[in-house]
């Protein structure tokens, strides 16, 4: 157990570390950006007739930071009001803090991303062991090719074919918006309802998306494992076959830990189309909206929520990983 | 499993019978055959060695027996009969995974990886008894203790171990405690005892000495060093090429070896004793697919007594004097 | 001694073929041919490139709209429909092939460079070197890439090809960076690199000469895959519009048949959304298909078989 805590203490040191990187980078993206967007701002506030001190102070809420400072004033002030959980204050929904707007809009992301990811994992793997086993039958050829075809499909193209054929080809499902406008939001038959009905596309999507990649992975794990002494061993020794399929499936899953959390960076990343195709305010969304409206306090702290959460997923992972990996716990 | 059992199965050795089998290994060359037409009594309660180079077939046979050949390699023809039992090519594949194990135990050349790397190795325990209805789990446990004491080893430290805690020489002799914890009759040992130091490999040995004696195991001992089955042995057989070279008891057999194989084999072993310059390795190389296209004697490149007759045809495997057998022409020409 | 006449004479039966060394194009052609999918997917390759290089060409620098035309539905002289203007959606899609393509591929050179170089230094040198280059792997892993991309998009200017090859491959590296460390690596297990430092061979010459053609199908198969995903990236990117459109491409239709003219809902707009996809996918398949084959050609454990 005491491996397992120094392990995920320096996994928990090198994801600050990853923050405090990514965070820096997008406070110099904002002040190389050409045109200076802060200054930009200032000047536009002076112009509409703000004293200097006031539009500077305007400026240092939104931004984190006060114009006119050495860089590396800027630089220190930025980082003390993230450690403080500060990340100033939207532009284009002036005068609400990024921070809020981020946290409403996360949930959005994060149920429909886990949804997905679990619903592909359970269907990919199990996928993936009987194209392993029936690999040289017709089934499990066509079993893999599946995975090859959707896992080459862009997530945008499915997500559009699949708004296409079911809300307006065959008009099965509602489209765009997380429930129907009418409703009152709350805990109630319809609302919930109407809440999953919207959320099946999007999640659909997702899962479609990262199926093929599961799927595949375990294909090639299983064909190592079913290789291995150990395998055949478990056969001589006449172990029942449910006993040999576990132990199979057990040393078979654990590579796919390590890509659990670089396949949450993927599905994050496919937000942005699926949020944008289905108009879910999430932060994929949020994220393309502050781009379309420069709005780089709220661009940073999407990007920022965006990275900490594939961060922490990956410390997640990589915990649960040396729980179920015996020969990591030492 | 009943300990009242115990003594009634221990009365009673079982016998496994080989008929003309075959095992050839589909490669993009051709096929090889692994084992070719082998006739092969093991004879209850005793120990057989089989020996011979690497690639002989000897572990492939070994895996035969249990009609566990792995893919490339294909069983195309004969039987095993063990007594009791029937034969393991025909039986149902339900009745074939509970001879393994609980009858026939098998311990093998890499026994190191033989172990589920991530379940302790007393869960294991409880995985083998449960697969083959095992009733008191809790005697099974105390049983695998035993065994694991007897092979020299902190018993409870071990089976609350995962295989990654374990040395080479202990995941070897774990592997060991698998095959006899069942209490099966016959055990087949393939190269068990290689991978092991000196001084591990005789107490292992001797260990199995024991429990053959104790328990009346009929004992197949697979090697290349003719030094074990020497010491081990009751009867030798030696292999060549997938087929059977020779076969007898092993202190006639190492005292007058017919085969030139056999004389080569016993000529290369180092004596401590004596003059290591005596030991002469033996020349040239296993056959390959070339050797087996040929119509000769498998070990007719090789061989230092060739005579014309031998490059026309395989000699036939048979019977020289009482339960001593061999295949070589020139055994033939000197009766 | 005891080695007999008889291992020189002429084999009874030659089971074991020794053919002559082919060159590498003959024996990869083999390994096309061999199977129907891959010489699909050859074909299907050999297309996009044949359109990313002359398809520019074979139109007009602009193209013809017909006002009669808007959205006109399939027919010959339209193969795929037109847009909102009358255009032609073939002639749109073939134009817009050679920024998608010229991007994709500058995007798989790059990651393909910076991957293998820092690979390979990281698994032969070790130590310091290995650690600084790991850690930085591990940061251009863990970073959501698309996010990335989106957030570049605000100062770099996506307009030239290059340039959005070039960021392309600097997010998306990491993988095949670990991948060439690992086998290298697993080559240092075998002993390979020892073995060919005793030879006294330079370091250069071992990473180069030796253990650089043992990664060669990681890297090959990479740069197909490099190409399908940053193909799908700059799409995303256009199709999101957050690039600015400077030039015609894939991702532009798509953007402007979704959100401009409403082909969602609209069935007669379907063809203008229709056609990039179509292209995309197909291309998909294409490489799909001929992946096959570049595992078998460059991975020398298949090739035995």
């Amino acid at each position: 157990m005491k491996g397992v805590l120094i392990r995920l203490s320096q996994r928990v040191i090198w994801g600050v570390i990853m923050v405090f990187v990514t965070a820096s980078f997008t406070f110099f993206l904002v002040r190389m950006m050409p045109g200076n967007p802060v200054d930009a701002k200032y000047n536009q506030l002076v112009m509409q007739g703000l004293t200097p001190v006031q539009a500077m102070n305007k400026v240092r809420v939104m931004y984190g930071f006060i114009p006119h400072e050495p860089l590396w004033q800027q630089y220190i002030h930025y980082l003390n009001q993230i450690a403080h959980m500060n990340l100033g204050q939207s532009i284009s929904y002036e005068g609400v803090p990024v921070l809020h707007l981020i946290l409403t809009a996360a949930p959005w992301t994060i149920i429909l991303v886990l949804t997905g990811l679990v619903a592909s994992f359970i269907v990919g793997v199990l996928a993936g062991v009987i194209a392993a086993i029936k690999r040289s039958s017709p089934v499990g050829s066509a079993i893999s090719l599946s995975g090859s075809l959707l896992h080459g499909i862009p997530q945008f193209v499915m997500g559009l074919f699949l708004a296409y054929v079911f809300t307006t080809l065959w008009v099965l499902l509602p489209f765009g918006a997380p429930y129907n406008a009418e409703l009152t939001p709350g805990l109630n038959g319809p609302f919930i309802s109407s809440l999953i009905r919207h959320a099946i596309l999007p999640v659909a999507t997702y899962a479609l998306s990262s199926y093929g990649g599961w799927l595949l992975t375990m294909k090639s794990s299983v064909i190592t494992v079913l290789g291995d002494d150990f395998i055949l061993a478990a056969e001589v020794r006449g172990l029942k076959m449910g006993t040999r399929v576990r132990y199979i499936a057990h040393n078979a899953i654990l590579p796919l830990f390590t890509i659990f959390a670089l396949s949450i960076g993927f599905m994050l990343g496919g937000s942005l189309f699926i949020e944008n195709i289905f108009d879910y305010p999430g932060l994929g969304n949020l994220l393309l909206h502050a781009i379309n409206s420069r709005d780089y306090p709220l661009m940073s702290g999407a990007f920022l929520l965006i990275t900490v959460s594939v961060i922490l997923s990956n410390i997640a992972t990589d915990f649960l990983y040396s729980v179920v990996d015996p020969r990591i716990r030492r | 499993m009943s300990v009242e059992n115990k003594v009634e199965d221990f009365s009673t050795p079982i016998g496994v019978h080989v008929r003309n089998l075959s095992v050839v290994y589909e490669t993009n060359q051709g096929q090889i055959p692994a084992v070719n037409h082998v006739d092969l009594d093991i004879a209850a309660g005793e120990i057989t060695g089989i020996i011979g180079e690497s690639g002989s077939g000897k572990s492939t046979l070994a895996m035969a027996l249990m009609n566990s050949v792995s893919k490339p390699g294909r069983i195309t023809n004969g039987s095993v009969i063990v007594d009791g039992i029937g034969d393991m090519l025909k039986i149902s594949n339900e009745r074939q995974r509970r001879v393994r194990g609980k009858q026939i135990g098998f311990v093998f050349q890499a026994a190191q990886n033989s172990l589920n790397p991530l379940s302790r190795i007393g869960h294991q325990v409880l995985d083998l008894g449960r697969s083959h209805q095992v009733g008191d789990l809790r005697s099974l446990l105390r049983h695998a203790r035993d065994l694991l004491i007897r092979l020299g080893m902190d018993a409870d430290r071990v089976l609350m171990s995962y295989q990654h805690e374990l040395s080479g020489g202990m995941r070897q002799r774990v592997g060991i405690m698998f095959a006899l914890v069942l209490d099966a009759r016959v055990v087949i040992l393939d190269e068990s005892t290689t991978a092991l130091d000196m001084l591990s490999q005789a107490s292992v040995l001797e260990i199995v000495r024991e429990l053959h004696q104790e328990r009346g195991l009929t004992i197949v001992l697979i090697t290349h060093d003719m030094g074990v089955v020497a010491d081990l042995a009751d009867r030798i057989v030696v292999m060549y090429g997938g087929e059977l070279a020779e076969e007898g008891p092993t202190e006639d057999l190492l005292r007058q070896p017919q085969h030139p194989y056999t004389r080569g084999l016993i000529r290369a072993i180092p004596r401590i004793s004596g003059n290591p310059d005596e030991a002469i390795a033996l020349n040239g190389s296993p056959p390959d697919l070339q050797t087996f296209a040929q119509s000769g004697c498998l070990f007719y490149d090789r061989c230092p007594d060739r005579i014309a007759e031998c490059q026309a045809g395989r000699p036939i495997y048979k019977e020289i004097s009482d339960g001593k057998k061999v295949a070589c022409y020139k055994v033939d020409r000197r009766d | 001694m005891a080695l007999p006449a008889s291992k020189l004479d002429p084999p009874v039966n030659q089971l074991v073929v020794s053919k002559s060394n082919p060159s590498f194009w003959t024996s990869s052609w083999r390994i096309i041919v061999k199977k129907p999918g891959r010489v699909i997917g050859f074909i299907i390759i050999l297309l996009y490139i044949f359109m990313g290089l002359f398809g520019p060409m074979l139109y007009p620098k602009q193209l013809p709209i017909d006002p009669n035309a808007i959205y006109a539905p399939i027919s010959w002289k339209y193969p795929l429909g037109t847009d909102f203007e009358g255009t032609s959606n073939l002639a749109l899609v073939i134009t817009g092939a050679r920024y998608v393509l010229f991007a994709a591929f500058m995007a798989a050179i790059f990651t393909v460079v910076f991957g293998t170089v820092l690979g390979l230094v990281s698994g032969y040198f070790l130590g310091f070197s290995d650690s600084v280059i790991m850690r930085i792997t591990d940061f251009i892993l863990t970073i959501p890439s698309f996010p990335l991309l989106v957030v570049l998009s605000t100062v770099w200017n996506f307009g030239q090809p290059v340039a959005m090859g070039f960021v392309l491959g600097i997010t998306g590296w990491g993988g095949l960076a670990r991948a060439v460390r690992s086998q290298t690596l697993s080559l240092r297990e075998r002993g390979f690199i020892e073995a060919a430092r005793s030879l006294g061979l330079s370091p250069m010459h071992i990473l180069m000469r030796e253990i650089l053609p043992n990664v060669g199908s990681y890297i090959a198969m990479n740069l197909l895959l490099t190409i399908t995903g940053s193909i799908y990236a700059e799409v995303g990117l256009f199709f999101l519009g957050v690039v600015p459109f400077q030039v015609n491409n894939w991702g532009v239709m798509l953007n402007l048949a979704v959100f401009s003219a409403g082909a969602m809902s609209s069935a007669q707009a379907l063809p203008y959304l229709l056609s990039p996809m179509l292209a995309l996918l197909i291309l998909t398949l294409g490489i799909v298909l001929f992946l096959d084959a570049v595992d078998e050609m460059f991975n020398p454990r298949l090739k035995e078989v």
